[in-house]
Protein backbone atom coordinates (compact mmCIF):
# COMPACT_ATOMS: atom_id res chain seq x y z
CA UNK A 1 0.00 0.00 0.00
CA UNK A 2 2.18 2.72 1.31
CA UNK A 3 5.52 1.29 0.45
CA UNK A 4 6.46 3.18 -2.48
CA UNK A 5 7.20 5.81 0.19
CA UNK A 6 9.86 3.60 1.90
CA UNK A 7 7.41 2.83 5.26
CA UNK A 8 6.57 -0.65 5.66
CA UNK A 9 3.27 -1.49 5.95
CA UNK A 10 2.31 -3.78 8.89
CA UNK A 11 -0.10 -5.85 6.30
CA UNK A 12 2.16 -6.85 3.78
CA UNK A 13 4.86 -9.33 3.26
CA UNK A 14 5.08 -11.45 6.03
CA UNK A 15 2.81 -9.16 7.89
CA UNK A 16 -0.20 -11.02 5.59
CA UNK A 17 1.03 -14.44 6.97
CA UNK A 18 0.39 -12.74 10.43
CA UNK A 19 -2.73 -11.73 9.69
CA UNK A 20 -3.89 -14.99 8.35
CA UNK A 21 -3.33 -16.48 11.29
CA UNK A 22 -4.65 -14.05 13.14
CA UNK A 23 -7.85 -14.51 11.29
CA UNK A 24 -7.71 -18.54 11.43
CA UNK A 25 -7.28 -17.68 15.37
CA UNK A 26 -10.26 -15.10 15.58
CA UNK A 27 -12.24 -17.35 13.44
CA UNK A 28 -11.64 -20.72 15.55
CA UNK A 29 -11.72 -19.39 18.72
CA UNK A 30 -15.12 -17.51 17.97
CA UNK A 31 -16.58 -20.50 16.78
CA UNK A 32 -15.53 -22.80 19.29
CA UNK A 33 -16.56 -19.88 22.09
CA UNK A 34 -19.70 -19.18 20.29
CA UNK A 35 -20.81 -22.58 20.78
CA UNK A 36 -19.64 -22.95 24.05
CA UNK A 37 -21.49 -20.00 25.53
CA UNK A 38 -24.71 -21.08 23.95
CA UNK A 39 -25.00 -24.78 24.70
CA UNK A 40 -23.49 -25.16 27.90
CA UNK A 41 -22.29 -21.41 29.70
CA UNK A 42 -22.77 -22.71 33.15
CA UNK A 43 -20.10 -25.58 33.14
CA UNK A 44 -16.95 -23.03 32.87
CA UNK A 45 -18.33 -19.49 32.69
CA UNK A 46 -14.63 -17.90 32.99
CA UNK A 47 -13.23 -20.16 30.65
CA UNK A 48 -15.58 -19.79 27.86
CA UNK A 49 -15.53 -15.91 28.73
CA UNK A 50 -12.06 -16.09 27.76
CA UNK A 51 -12.22 -17.65 25.01
CA UNK A 52 -14.75 -15.04 23.31
CA UNK A 53 -12.41 -12.44 24.71
CA UNK A 54 -9.10 -14.06 23.24
CA UNK A 55 -11.23 -14.42 19.65
CA UNK A 56 -12.50 -10.74 20.05
CA UNK A 57 -8.70 -9.67 20.44
CA UNK A 58 -7.45 -11.66 17.37
CA UNK A 59 -9.75 -10.34 15.55
CA UNK A 60 -9.41 -6.26 16.37
CA UNK A 61 -5.20 -7.25 16.01
CA UNK A 62 -6.08 -8.92 12.51
CA UNK A 63 -7.98 -5.55 11.46
CA UNK A 64 -5.58 -3.26 13.17
CA UNK A 65 -2.68 -5.20 11.31
CA UNK A 66 -4.04 -5.19 7.79
CA UNK A 67 -4.89 -1.17 8.49
CA UNK A 68 -1.58 -0.36 9.20
CA UNK A 69 -2.44 3.34 10.15
CA UNK A 70 -0.54 5.08 13.09
CA UNK A 71 -4.00 4.36 15.19
CA UNK A 72 -4.39 0.87 13.92
CA UNK A 73 -0.46 0.26 15.04
CA UNK A 74 -1.10 1.71 18.26
CA UNK A 75 -4.15 -0.57 18.76
CA UNK A 76 -1.89 -3.83 17.02
CA UNK A 77 0.37 -3.10 19.86
CA UNK A 78 -2.40 -3.24 22.92
CA UNK A 79 -3.52 -6.32 21.37
CA UNK A 80 -0.52 -8.27 21.42
CA UNK A 81 0.67 -6.92 25.04
CA UNK A 82 -3.46 -7.99 26.11
CA UNK A 83 -2.47 -11.38 23.94
CA UNK A 84 0.80 -11.99 26.07
CA UNK A 85 -0.52 -11.12 29.24
CA UNK A 86 -3.45 -13.04 28.85
CA UNK A 87 -1.36 -16.03 27.74
CA UNK A 88 1.02 -15.85 30.18
CA UNK A 89 -1.25 -15.27 33.12
CA UNK A 90 -4.05 -17.47 32.17
CA UNK A 91 -1.34 -20.53 31.25
CA UNK A 92 -0.01 -19.84 34.82
CA UNK A 93 -3.22 -19.93 36.49
CA UNK A 94 -4.23 -23.08 34.81
CA UNK A 95 -0.90 -24.70 36.50
CA UNK A 96 -1.18 -23.74 39.62
CA UNK A 97 -4.95 -23.57 40.01
CA UNK A 98 -6.20 -26.37 37.37
CA UNK A 99 -9.94 -26.60 39.49
CA UNK A 100 -10.41 -22.62 38.31
CA UNK A 101 -11.10 -23.83 34.40
CA UNK A 102 -12.98 -27.10 34.14
CA UNK A 103 -12.76 -27.04 30.44
CA UNK A 104 -9.69 -25.56 28.38
CA UNK A 105 -9.44 -22.11 26.76
CA UNK A 106 -7.18 -21.47 24.08
CA UNK A 107 -4.74 -19.78 26.47
CA UNK A 108 -5.02 -22.60 28.77
CA UNK A 109 -1.74 -24.17 29.16
CA UNK A 110 -0.08 -21.37 27.66
CA UNK A 111 -1.44 -22.46 24.31
CA UNK A 112 -0.50 -25.90 24.24
CA UNK A 113 -3.80 -27.32 22.60
CA UNK A 114 -2.91 -25.13 19.86
CA UNK A 115 0.50 -26.28 19.55
CA UNK A 116 1.79 -23.03 21.72
CA UNK A 117 0.95 -20.82 18.85
CA UNK A 118 -1.41 -18.52 20.89
CA UNK A 119 1.85 -18.46 22.81
CA UNK A 120 4.60 -17.26 20.01
CA UNK A 121 2.33 -15.42 18.27
CA UNK A 122 1.68 -12.11 20.02
CA UNK A 123 5.63 -12.21 20.60
CA UNK A 124 5.81 -12.47 17.04
CA UNK A 125 3.11 -9.43 16.50
CA UNK A 126 4.90 -6.96 18.55
CA UNK A 127 8.70 -8.25 16.72
CA UNK A 128 6.94 -7.61 13.85
CA UNK A 129 5.58 -4.09 14.87
CA UNK A 130 8.71 -3.30 16.21
CA UNK A 131 10.45 -4.03 13.04
CA UNK A 132 8.32 -2.23 11.01
CA UNK A 133 7.82 1.25 12.99
CA UNK A 134 11.79 1.09 12.83
CA UNK A 135 11.99 1.65 9.19
CA UNK A 136 9.22 3.83 8.79
CA UNK A 137 11.16 6.94 9.40
CA UNK A 138 14.43 6.49 7.02
CA UNK A 139 13.89 5.36 3.82
CA UNK A 140 17.37 3.46 3.53
CA UNK A 141 16.52 0.48 6.49
CA UNK A 142 13.41 -0.29 4.95
CA UNK A 143 15.48 -2.41 2.19
CA UNK A 144 16.75 -4.61 4.95
CA UNK A 145 13.83 -7.09 4.41
CA UNK A 146 14.49 -10.75 4.28
CA UNK B 1 -16.52 -40.44 6.67
CA UNK B 2 -14.36 -42.20 3.82
CA UNK B 3 -11.12 -42.89 5.66
CA UNK B 4 -9.62 -43.41 1.97
CA UNK B 5 -10.80 -40.27 0.80
CA UNK B 6 -9.44 -38.64 3.61
CA UNK B 7 -6.31 -40.09 2.96
CA UNK B 8 -5.85 -38.92 -0.35
CA UNK B 9 -7.10 -35.41 1.56
CA UNK B 10 -3.96 -35.49 3.92
CA UNK B 11 -1.52 -36.70 0.96
CA UNK B 12 -2.67 -33.77 -1.25
CA UNK B 13 -2.27 -31.26 1.49
CA UNK B 14 0.97 -32.58 2.53
CA UNK B 15 2.01 -32.49 -1.24
CA UNK B 16 0.67 -28.75 -1.96
CA UNK B 17 2.46 -27.48 1.75
CA UNK B 18 5.94 -29.27 1.04
CA UNK B 19 5.99 -27.47 -2.51
CA UNK B 20 4.59 -24.23 -1.17
CA UNK B 21 6.90 -24.30 1.78
CA UNK B 22 9.83 -24.93 -1.01
CA UNK B 23 8.69 -22.22 -2.69
CA UNK B 24 8.73 -20.01 -0.09
CA UNK B 25 12.18 -20.80 0.74
CA UNK B 26 13.08 -20.35 -2.74
CA UNK B 27 12.18 -16.91 -2.67
CA UNK B 28 9.69 -17.09 -4.97
CA UNK B 29 5.54 -15.91 -5.26
CA UNK B 30 2.66 -18.08 -5.77
CA UNK B 31 2.55 -19.28 -9.35
CA UNK B 32 -0.36 -21.30 -10.89
CA UNK B 33 0.93 -24.80 -9.97
CA UNK B 34 0.28 -23.86 -6.30
CA UNK B 35 -2.99 -22.71 -7.37
CA UNK B 36 -4.03 -25.77 -9.06
CA UNK B 37 -2.56 -28.14 -6.14
CA UNK B 38 -5.37 -25.97 -3.67
CA UNK B 39 -7.56 -26.16 -6.49
CA UNK B 40 -7.24 -30.33 -6.55
CA UNK B 41 -7.90 -29.83 -2.34
CA UNK B 42 -10.72 -28.09 -2.33
CA UNK B 43 -11.84 -30.56 -4.97
CA UNK B 44 -11.17 -33.68 -3.24
CA UNK B 45 -12.29 -31.32 0.42
CA UNK B 46 -16.32 -30.78 -1.20
CA UNK B 47 -16.35 -34.00 -2.01
CA UNK B 48 -15.63 -35.14 1.70
CA UNK B 49 -17.52 -32.48 2.96
CA UNK B 50 -20.97 -33.45 0.69
CA UNK B 51 -20.44 -37.42 1.91
CA UNK B 52 -20.10 -36.93 5.36
CA UNK B 53 -22.93 -34.34 5.79
CA UNK B 54 -24.92 -37.06 3.94
CA UNK B 55 -24.35 -39.66 6.08
CA UNK B 56 -24.70 -36.97 9.36
CA UNK B 57 -28.20 -36.52 8.17
CA UNK B 58 -28.71 -40.30 7.50
CA UNK B 59 -28.25 -40.88 11.17
CA UNK B 60 -24.26 -41.96 10.90
CA UNK B 61 -23.17 -39.04 13.23
CA UNK B 62 -20.43 -38.68 15.57
CA UNK B 63 -20.72 -37.50 19.35
CA UNK B 64 -19.38 -34.05 18.67
CA UNK B 65 -22.02 -32.99 16.27
CA UNK B 66 -20.76 -29.43 16.19
CA UNK B 67 -17.44 -29.94 16.37
CA UNK B 68 -17.55 -31.90 13.58
CA UNK B 69 -19.52 -29.98 10.97
CA UNK B 70 -16.92 -27.06 12.50
CA UNK B 71 -14.46 -28.29 10.83
CA UNK B 72 -16.00 -29.93 8.03
CA UNK B 73 -16.91 -26.38 7.09
CA UNK B 74 -13.33 -24.32 8.06
CA UNK B 75 -11.64 -27.09 5.56
CA UNK B 76 -14.41 -26.22 2.35
CA UNK B 77 -13.45 -22.67 3.27
CA UNK B 78 -9.84 -22.53 3.79
CA UNK B 79 -8.08 -23.82 0.19
CA UNK B 80 -10.43 -20.57 -1.66
CA UNK B 81 -9.60 -17.78 1.56
CA UNK B 82 -5.92 -19.07 1.35
CA UNK B 83 -5.53 -18.62 -2.39
CA UNK B 84 -7.26 -15.39 -2.44
CA UNK B 85 -5.20 -14.10 0.10
CA UNK B 86 -1.75 -15.73 -0.77
CA UNK B 87 -2.19 -14.79 -4.33
CA UNK B 88 -2.35 -11.57 -3.34
CA UNK B 89 0.73 -11.05 -1.48
CA UNK B 90 3.41 -11.25 -4.59
CA UNK B 91 6.69 -12.33 -2.34
CA UNK B 92 7.31 -15.84 -0.96
CA UNK B 93 4.95 -14.77 1.71
CA UNK B 94 2.14 -15.37 -0.51
CA UNK B 95 3.58 -19.14 -1.32
CA UNK B 96 4.06 -19.28 3.16
CA UNK B 97 0.35 -18.46 2.83
CA UNK B 98 -0.70 -20.76 0.55
CA UNK B 99 1.25 -24.07 2.37
CA UNK B 100 -0.27 -22.70 5.97
CA UNK B 101 -3.62 -23.17 4.27
CA UNK B 102 -2.82 -26.69 2.81
CA UNK B 103 -1.12 -27.84 6.29
CA UNK B 104 -4.25 -26.20 8.45
CA UNK B 105 -6.32 -28.17 5.95
CA UNK B 106 -4.02 -31.08 6.67
CA UNK B 107 -4.64 -30.80 10.47
CA UNK B 108 -8.15 -30.22 10.39
CA UNK B 109 -8.77 -33.41 8.46
CA UNK B 110 -7.05 -35.56 10.69
CA UNK B 111 -9.23 -34.10 13.42
CA UNK B 112 -12.30 -35.00 11.59
CA UNK B 113 -11.42 -38.67 11.59
CA UNK B 114 -10.80 -38.47 15.07
CA UNK B 115 -13.70 -36.91 15.82
CA UNK B 116 -15.83 -39.34 13.25
CA UNK B 117 -14.05 -42.24 14.93
CA UNK B 118 -14.73 -40.67 18.72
Amino acid sequence: MAEHKGHRHTGSGAGKVLIGVYALFALSAGARAGFQITQRFTEAPVAYSLSALAAAIYLVAAVALARGSAVARTVALVCCSVELAGVLVVGTVSYLLPRSFPDATVWSGYGAGYGFVPLVLPVIGLIWLHRTARSRPRETESTSDS
Amino acid sequence: MVDGLATVIIIVGLVVGAYGGLMALLDRAPQLPQLVGLAALEVALLVQCVIALGKTFSGERPDQLATFVGYLLTTVLLPPLGALFGWSERSRWGSAIIAGAALVVTILVVRLQQVWHG
